[in-house]
């Protein structure tokens, strides 16, 4: 119940986004250096994302044991367990932090999918992403919501789609500067990889510090 | 200090401070004993995070099962849950432990509290309610922070001797904040009452005005369990309710779903 607080990152964006697939893109990377991570997620309405990252990260590739790999259900309120009441994700935190303080080095909690008001509890994570895409149209950024303005990072996924949907990606830049107010965005595509590093590396220097992984054993 | 809210800080620290025993029932209070009651509103609301908005007790494995469909249905549920499963166990623990918080008996809240753990059956309803027992603790500890008996409970709970079960840690709670017995145990129940119908609306399966209806609807069957329960000495606990026990089972191995069961 209280051990020394493993740093936490959490996840959000609305339904399809790419919240799981931005996960498992970038916590190969960072296992690469050596950083051994958990992954609590959030389904609104079934096991598949906790199910699916498991199988990929944990039992195909080994990089962490599958029952760091942990699904939650919310009751139908995503933002709910991840701010106004997370009560539940702060227990399994608690259960993770007391088995595994000495070697693990990152929580990921991803919340369910939700709309552009999701924030996390400060008591919950100390660095908040927030993934929108591209196909939701160029006007996403400047719609604002308290996601898009108040995460540390602010992904924006899909951008090969752009010339698919009319989309704009200058436009977008120039309306993440303005409303962001010089906080970090980054332009990912999940399918290919590209802008991952980027994420990755914001991770390591905002929320590692840079320190050196725990433990330089991890299995690739 | 600031003078211009000195003289109203003043009068919340002396409302809070000073208590007395209610000559009544041997009850200790508050000064004003509204402070009391709002204790109670404060705990027995659903914004005091518990995350008992995660579960459905199996109702949503009987909805999609369309086992149950109206409200009343809905209402004949939350009866059997109460006066089979919540009442006679949940509820019951509740009082003792309660009894026992005013005795300072720790080994005896830890006894009822492994009791009560190992009659839950199904895993994740097991598993939920130490969760919320845990963080209900947890947030009580950042405004009760000078209890003796809260803080040897949450080290037993740390030290792997005790299990932190919700109604317990709501035991303690309220005999900290001078909530008397029977009203811990309308939280204990309207609590449940409120989550299980809050399930329903979220599965589509009532709307708003319908869930406050059913609520109205079970407050004497509240009322009953609560009389039928709280006198109940810890050595008699029980409960027995094998059909829901199946629901919820086969609830925890549903591969989607909204509810921890």
């Amino acid at each position: 119940m209280t051990f020394k607080r493993i740093p936490r990152v959490g996840i959000g964006g609305p339904v399809g986004s790419g919240k799981t697939m931005l996960i498992e893109q970038f916590v190969p990377l960072l296992s690469q250096i050596g950083y051994r991570i958990a992954i609590i997620s959030n389904d609104v309405v079934s096991k598949e994302d906790a199910d699916r990252m498991r199988r990929n990260l944990a039992s195909e590739r080994g990089l962490m044991p599958e029952s760091l790999v942990i699904g939650l259900a919310t009751g139908g309120c995503p933002h709910t367990a991840v701010r106004e009441d997370p009560s539940m994700n702060l227990s399994v935190v608690e259960d993770i932090e007391s088995a595994h303080n000495q070697e693990l080095d990152l929580i990921i909690i991803e919340s369910g999918g939700d709309n552009i008001t999701t924030t996390f509890s400060p008591a919950l994570a100390d660095y908040f992403i927030y993934i929108i895409d591209v196909a939701g149209g160029d006007k996403y950024p400047r719609k604002r919501g308290l996601g898009i303005e108040n995460c540390d990072l602010l992904v924006i996924n899909k951008i090969d789609l752009a010339p698919h949907v009319g989309a704009d990606l200058k436009i977008m830049e120039r309306d993440a500067t303005l409303i962001r107010k010089n906080k970090p965005f980054v332009f990912v595509n999940c399918k290919t990889g590209e802008g991952i590093k980027e994420v990755a590396d914001n991770i390591v220097k905002n929320v590692l510090f840079e320190l050196p992984p725990k433990t330089t054993t991890t299995k690739n | 200090m600031n003078t211009r809210f000195s003289n109203k800080i003043d009068v919340i620290d002396n409302s809070n401070m000073n208590q007395h025993v209610d000559d009544d029932d041997d009850v200790t209070t508050s000064l004003d004993p509204l402070v009391d009651e709002v204790s109670m509103l404060q705990l027995g609301d659903s914004f005091f995070p518990t995350g008992m908005y995660t579960t459905s007790s199996g109702l949503e494995t009987l909805f999609y099962d369309k086992r149950i469909k109206t409200k009343q249905e809905i209402i004949e549920f939350i009866t059997v849950c109460l006066q089979y499963q919540i009442g006679p166990a949940d509820c019951a623990a509740l009082s003792n432990a309660y009894d026992f918080a005013k005795e300072e008996n720790i080994s005896k809240i830890i006894e009822i509290d492994h009791i009560l753990f190992s009659m839950k059956l199904i895993k994740e309803i097991r598993e939920a309610s130490i969760r919320s027992g845990r963080q209900f603790l947890n947030c009580l500890l950042s405004f009760v922070p000078d209890n003796t008996l809260i803080s040897l409970y949450y080290n037993s709970i740390k030290n792997k001797a005790a299990n932190g079960i919700y109604p317990v840690a709501l035991a303690l709670a309220s005999n900290s904040l001078n909530i008397k017995k029977e009203r811990a145990c309308l939280i204990l129940l309207y609590g449940f009452t409120v989550s299980i119908t809050g399930a329903a609306l979220r599965l589509g399966m009532i709307q708003h005005i319908e869930g406050q209806q059913i609520i109205h609807e079970l407050k004497p069957i509240m009322t009953t369990v609560l009389n039928n329960n709280i006198k109940r000495h810890f050595s008699h606990l029980w409960q027995f309710s094998p059909s829901i026990d199946l629901v919820q089972m086969k609830h925890e191995r549903m591969d989607s779903k909204m509810f921890i069961t």
